[in-house]
C-alpha cells in the first residue's frame, strides 16, 4: 500500500505557481491552484491534463484545497473550476474565502479590461467558483466523505493562510502551503501538533537563505522613507491589497507616532476599507499582541494613515502612499508612478518580488526609460528601492516544522530547479526520514506501512495472555488465532470459535510411519521388547502395553506386524495426530535406531 | 556606522574564511555531532564597492554545505584547488573536503590526514599555500609542525624540535618561509629549506599571570615584500606588540588595548590587519565587541591605545535575553572594501559592518 504525489507546477520557476496533486489510499486531492503571473498565454495556468486525459475532473478529484489567497496559489481556481470544469468541493479557511474573490476580480479586471485578454475567466465565473467553496475553521476536522478528512492549521505568512492535513484511514499527508515560523507585527508563527503524517510537503525556496535581521530591514526602510519625506519628496509603496501592506502600515504608524511626523500617509481606497474590515473580522487570525491591544485600540484603525483620493497625487509637499497593485503592472499604483517618476526627490519602494514583464520588475532591473502605451517614453528619475518583507520559512524554520509534526517522509517543493542535496541530507540525518525533491511534473511514490486495526475476541485474548511470560506493556506479544475478514472488518478469534461461526468441522490429521526392525522373534515378543525399551527411555511419558498387542506412548499408537516377505523383519506402525508431531517424530527416529541387543 | 547588517546563523561559528568568488565560509564548533560547514554567497551589498542601502538582495545564500562529525575550529581553503582543510578536537588530524558547486551543493569529505598524536594533543592550527604544490602547514605544538602535500599526503617538511609549546597560529610568509606563533607569545621564523634552524623574534614582555597570545599577519598589498609587513601579537590581557620581521630583535611598537580584566580566556582571541587600510588592525575575543585601531601613531612605550572604532552590535543582539552576553568568536576584514568587517559571536550572530572614520583623517 502506498500513495504518490505529483507536482505539476509546470514551466517557469520565478515565483513558482503552486499546484500539487496527491493520491492517498485511492483518494485524489489537488493542493492549491495557482496562476503564473509572468506569462500572458496558457503557460500561466497549470497543465490539468496531467490529472486525467479524458475523464471528468469532478469524478477523479475528491476535493481541492487552497492554502491562502496569494494569486500564485489560487489564481487559476476560477479557470480550473469553470473553464476546465470541476464541480466538487473546494476547501479553504474563512478569511481566504472572503478575500480570494476580491483579489481574483481585481486581477481579472486588470488583465481583461486593461490588457484586453480574451481567454480569461469572467466575474460570473469567479462567483460561481466561490459557490463551490466550503470554508473551514482552524483545527476543525472536516469529513469530505466517509473515508477522507481534512484539518487546517495556522500557517502565519498572510491572513488566513493555513497548512492542511489530509487523512484517509491511518494514512495522512500534511501540505504546508507558504508558512512562516517567526511571528511578525500582525501575524503569529505557524504551528502544528505531533500528528506524525506519512508525508510532509513543504515549501523550500527560502531554505538556503540566511536572512538579514528584521530590525535592520525595518530600520533601513524607515530611514529611506524619512529621508525622502524630509526633503519634500513623495514615497510610493506599491502593495497587494492584503498581506505585507498591513505590516508596513503598522510599522509606519508606530514610527510616525514616535518621531512626531506630520507628512500624510495614504492608503489607496476600495481595498483599504475591505482590508481593515477583514482584519477586524478575522482578528482571531492575527498576532497575539494585536489581539491584546485590539481591546484598547484597534491596531488597524490608523491615526496617521488616511484614505487616498486620486486627486491627492497632485498635491504639493511630501507624502507616503500605499497603492495597489503590487508590481506596478496596472491600476492606481502605476498611475501614481507615472506622475511622480520624473522627480528625483521622489522614491518608489517595491516591497515584494516582481514578476518578469511588469513595470516593477523592469525598474528593479535598472531600466530607467520605460515604454508606456501609445509609445510614450517615461523617464524614471525617482529613486527606486526594493525591500522584501515577505515571510517565508528558511532552513531553520523548515527543521522546526519537521520537529513539530514528526513526519515519516518529507517532500520539498521549490520554485527553482536548484540542487537541494545539502538540505535533503540535513533533514535525513537529523530526523532519519526519507526526503524527496521532485522536479516539476515528476511523480513521487511514497511507500507507507499502514496499520490495519483488528478486533480480538476477549476469550482469545485472555487465553493467549495466560500462556507464556507475563505480558510487558513495552514489548509486543505474539498471539495465535484465526483471522476472519467479513465486509470491512477484521477479527481475530480462537480456532474453535472460527470453526463454529463458519460451520465447519475440525479436520484431524493423522500421520503413520513404518519402521523396520530386524527381529526374527514372534510379533508379540517384539512388541514386548519395544515396550520395555520405550518404557526405559521415556520415563516422563505414559507408556502402556494394551491387551490388544499395541503400545501407546501418550496418544501415539505403535503396532507391530510381520513383514510380508521377510519373517526376520518386523514392521512397526507408528501413528500420531498433528498435535503430537514433535513426540511422533522423536519416537520414529528413536525406533529407527533399532532395539538394544540385550533386552529382557 | 555607515552600514550595519545583522544575520543569524543556525549555529555559531568561530571562523570566517574568504574563498574565491567573494564567498565566505563558516562552520559550527559544537561538541555534538552534526556540525555544518557552510559556504555562503554574501548579499550584493557586500560585493559592490559602494554601499547601496536598500538592495534587491540583502541575504546571505548558502551555496553549499557539508557535515562534520567533529567541531570545526579552523578551516582553510587550498588555493588553486577545489579543496579545503579543516581541523578540530579531539586530535590534531586534518580533514580534507571537496567543494564542487556545479555538481552538487554538498561539500564532500575526501580524506583525513592523520598525524601521530602524543597524549594531550590539542587541535592543529593550519595554513595553506599552493606554490610548488598544494600544501598544508599544520601542527598543534611547536615540535609537531609539518607541511603535508594535500593530494598525495606526502610529508614535505617537519620542523626541528625547539620546544613543545602549544601553537596559537602559523602562516606562510612566502613559499619558503614560515611564521609560527606559540601561545606563550614566542614567535619563530623558519625556512623550510633549512629545517634545523629557527629564527626567534623578540619575545613578548613577561607577565605576572599567565597570558595567551595569538598573532595576525597581513596579506599584503601587491608588490610588497611579505616580510616587510609587521606581525601583530595580541595577548589575553590586551597587550599588543608589533614586530618587523627584518628586525626581530626589537619591537616596532607596543600598546595596550582597553579590555575588561580579568579576560574571558584566550579561546577566541583574534587580531587581524586591514588588507586595504595601511596600519589598521582589529582585535576581538574579550567580550561582545570588536575594536579597530590605527597603529601608525603607536610607539614602544606600551601605553594604552585609543580605538578608532568599537563595534558593540553583538552585545546588544540579545535575541535570547538569557543574561549571557555573547562573546565575539572571530572577525575578519573585507578584502576590498576598506572599512568593512565581518564578525561572529557565540550566540550565532553574524554581523557585517562598515564604520565611519571619525573626523580628522580619512
Amino acid at each position: 500500500l502506498g500513495f504518490f504525489a505529483v507536482v505539476c507546477a509546470g514551466a517557469g520557476q520565478d515565483v513558482g505557481r503552486s499546484c500539487i496533486l496527491v493520491s492517498i489510499a485511492g483518494k485524489n486531492v489537488m493542493l492549491d491552484c495557482g496562476m503564473h503571473m509572468g506569462y500572458n498565454d496558457d503557460r500561466r495556468f497549470p497543465d490539468f491534463s496531467y490529472i486525467t486525459q479524458n475523464g471528468r475532473l469532478t469524478d477523479f478529484l475528491d476535493c481541492v484545497i487552497i492554502s491562502h489567497f496569494h494569486l500564485d496559489h489560487c489564481g487559476a481556481l476560477p479557470y480550473f473550476s469553470e473553464m476546465v470544469g470541476y464541480d466538487g468541493p473546494i476547501y479553504m479557511t474563512h478569511p481566504t474565502k472572503a478575500i480570494c474573490p476580491i483579489l481574483l476580480e481585481d486581477y481579472r479586471k486588470i488583465t481583461v479590461d486593461k490588457k484586453g485578454e480574451t481567454n480569461f475567466f469572467t466575474s460570473q465565473m469567479i462567483k460561481d467558483c466561490m459557490k463551490k467553496v466550503v470554508a473551514v475553521h482552524l483545527h476543525q476536522t472536516v469529513q469530505v466523505d466517509e473515508e477522507l478528512e481534512i484539518k487546517a492549521y495556522y500557517a502565519g505568512h498572510v491572513l488566513g493562510a493555513a497548512m492542511f492535513q489530509i487523512k484517509v484511514g491511518c494514512e495522512s499527508v500534511v501540505y504546508t502551503g507558504d508558512y512562516n515560523m517567526t511571528p511578525d507585527r500582525h501575524l503569529g508563527a505557524a504551528w502544528i501538533d505531533k500528528c506524525r503524517p506519512d508525508l510532509l510537503i513543504t515549501e523550500s525556496t527560502y531554505a538556503t537563505t540566511i536572512r538579514d535581521s528584521k530590525r535592520c530591514r525595518e530600520r533601513d526602510f524607515l530611514k529611506k522613507v524619512h529621508e525622502t519625506v524630509e526633503r519634500g519628496g513623495k514615497v510610493l509603496i506599491p502593495v497587494f491589497a492584503l498581506g505585507r501592506a498591513q505590516e508596513l502600515c503598522i510599522l509606519l504608524e508606530t514610527f510616525w507616532e514616535r518621531m512626531n511626523l506630520k507628512a500624510p500617509i495614504y492608503f489607496s481606497t476600495g481595498l483599504t476599507e475591505k482590508a481593515n474590515h477583514y482584519y477586524k473580522l478575522f482578528i482571531t487570525w492575527t498576532n497575539q499582541k494585536i489581539r491584546k491591544t485590539f481591546v484598547q485600540r484597534n491596531m488597524f484603525e490608523f491615526k496617521h494613515i488616511k484614505a487616498f483620493d486620486r486627486a491627492f497625487a497632485d498635491n504639493p509637499g511630501p507624502m507616503v502612499v500605499f497603492a495597489t497593485p503590487g508590481m506596478l503592472h496596472a491600476g492606481q499604483s502605476l498611475q501614481i508612478f507615472r506622475k511622480w517618476a520624473g522627480n528625483e526627490k521622489n522614491m518608489v519602494i517595491m516591497p515584494g518580488y516582481c514578476v518578469q514583464g511588469t513595470v516593477g520588475h523592469k525598474i528593479l532591473s535598472g531600466q530607467r526609460k520605460l515604454e508606456m502605451e501609445g509609445r510614450q517614453i517615461l523617464e524614471v528619475k525617482m529613486q527606486v528601492e526594493y525591500m522584501s518583507f515577505s515571510a517565508h520559512a528558511d532552513a531553520k524554520g523548515i527543521m522546526q516544522l519537521i520537529r513539530q509534526a514528526e513526519p515519516r517522509n518529507v517532500l520539498l517543493v521549490h520554485g527553482e530547479a536548484k540542487k537541494m542535496e545539502f538540505l535533503k541530507q540535513k533533514i535525513e540525518q537529523e530526523f532519519h526520514v526519507s526526503c524527496f525533491m521532485p522536479a516539476n511534473g515528476e511523480t513521487t511514490t511514497i511507500v507507507t506501512n499502514p496499520c490495519i486495526p483488528v478486533d480480538i475476541s476477549l476469550g482469545l485474548l485472555k487465553r493467549e495472555t495466560a500462556i507464556g511470560p507475563v505480558p510487558d506493556a513495552k514489548k509486543p506479544k505474539l498471539m495465535h488465532g484465526t483471522l476472519l475478514m467479513k465486509d470491512n472488518s477484521f477479527r481475530l478469534v480462537s480456532s474453535e470459535q472460527a470453526l463454529k461461526e463458519l460451520g465447519l468441522a475440525e479436520h484431524q490429521l493423522r500421520f503413520t510411519c513404518r519402521v523396520h526392525i530386524q527381529d526374527p522373534r514372534k510379533e508379540h515378543e517384539t512388541v514386548l521388547r519395544v515396550y520395555n525399551h520405550l518404557k526405559g527411555i521415556l520415563k516422563d511419558y505414559s507408556v502402556q502395553h494394551l491387551p490388544d498387542g499395541s503400545i501407546t506412548v501418550e496418544s501415539i499408537l505403535i503396532q507391530a506386524t510381520a513383514h510380508s516377505e521377510d519373517q526376520g523383519t518386523k514392521v512397526l506402525l507408528v501413528s500420531w495426530t498433528y498435535q503430537d508431531e514433535e513426540l511422533g517424530s522423536y519416537l520414529t527416529s528413536l525406533l529407527k535406531k533399532g532395539l538394544p541387543q540385550s533386552t529382557p | 556606522y555607515r552600514d550595519l547588517h545583522t544575520f543569524e546563523l543556525q549555529a555559531p561559528t568561530r571562523l570566517i574564511e574568504w574563498a574565491c568568488g567573494n564567498r565566505v565560509c563558516v562552520a559550527g564548533y559544537g561538541q555534538s555531532d552534526g556540525n555544518e560547514i557552510l559556504q555562503l554567497i554574501p548579499p550584493p551589498t557586500l560585493l559592490t564597492k559602494e554601499t547601496q542601502g536598500l538592495c534587491p538582495e540583502r541575504d546571505f545564500k548558502v551555496e553549499c554545505g557539508g557535515f562534520s562529525e567533529r567541531p570545526v575550529y579552523s578551516l582553510k581553503y587550498v588555493p588553486d584547488t577545489s579543496l579545503l582543510v579543516t581541523s578540530g578536537p579531539p586530535d590534531s588530524s586534518l580533514q580534507v573536503w571537496q567543494v564542487s558547486v556545479e555538481d552538487s551543493d554538498v561539500i564532500k569529505s575526501v580524506s583525513t590526514l592523520a598525524t601521530e598524536d602524543g597524549t594531550g594533543e590539542s587541535w592543529a592550527k593550519i595554513a595553506t599555500i599552493s606554490a610548488r604544490a598544494p600544501w598544508v602547514l599544520h601542527g598543534s605544538r611547536l615540535d609537531r609542525v609539518q607541511i603535508t602535500e594535500v593530494e598525495s599526503r606526502k610529508n614535505v617538511y617537519t620542523s626541528a624540535s625547539r620546544g613543545s609549546e602549544e601553537l596559537s597560529g602559523l602562516a606562510f610568509l612566502d613559499c619558503n618561509t614560515l611564521l609560527l606563533c606559540c601561545a606563550t607569545g614566542r614567535l619563530c621564523l623558519a625556512d623550510i629549506r633549512q629545517p634545523q634552524s629557527l629564527v626567534e623574534a623578540v619575545s613578548v614582555p613577561s607577565a605576572p599571570c599567565s597570558e595567551q597570545w595569538c598573532m595576525g599577519t597581513r596579506h599584503g598589498a601587491q608588490g610588497l615584500e611579505p616580510s616587510s609587513q609587521p606581525v601583530a601579537r595580541l595577548s589575553s590581557r590586551g597587550l599588543l606588540t608589533l614586530t618587523d620581521l627584518r628586525k626581530t630583535s626589537e619591537f616596532l611598537a607596543l600598546a595596550k588595548a582597553r579590555v575588561p580584566s580579568p579576560g574571558s580566556g584566550a579561546e577566541f582571541l583574534c587580531v587581524s590587519w586591514a588588507p586595504a587600510l595601511e596600519g589598521y588592525l582589529a582585535i576581538s575575543g574579550f567580550n561582545g565587541t570588536v575594536h579597530v585601531y590605527d597603529t601608525q601613531s603607536w610607539d614602544s612605550s606600551g601605553r594604552e591605545a585609543e580605538p578608532v572604532f568599537v563595534h558593540k552590535g553583538h552585545a546588544f543582539g540579545g535575541a535570547g535575553g538569557s543574561g549571557d552576553v555573547p562573546l565575539v568568536t572571530v572577525h575578519t576584514w573585507h578584502l576590498q572594501k576598506p572599512r568593512t568587517l565581518l564578525s561572529a559571536a557565540s550566540d550565532g550572530s553574524l554581523h557585517v559592518w562598515d564604520w565611519v572614520q571619525p573626523c580628522g583623517k580619512c
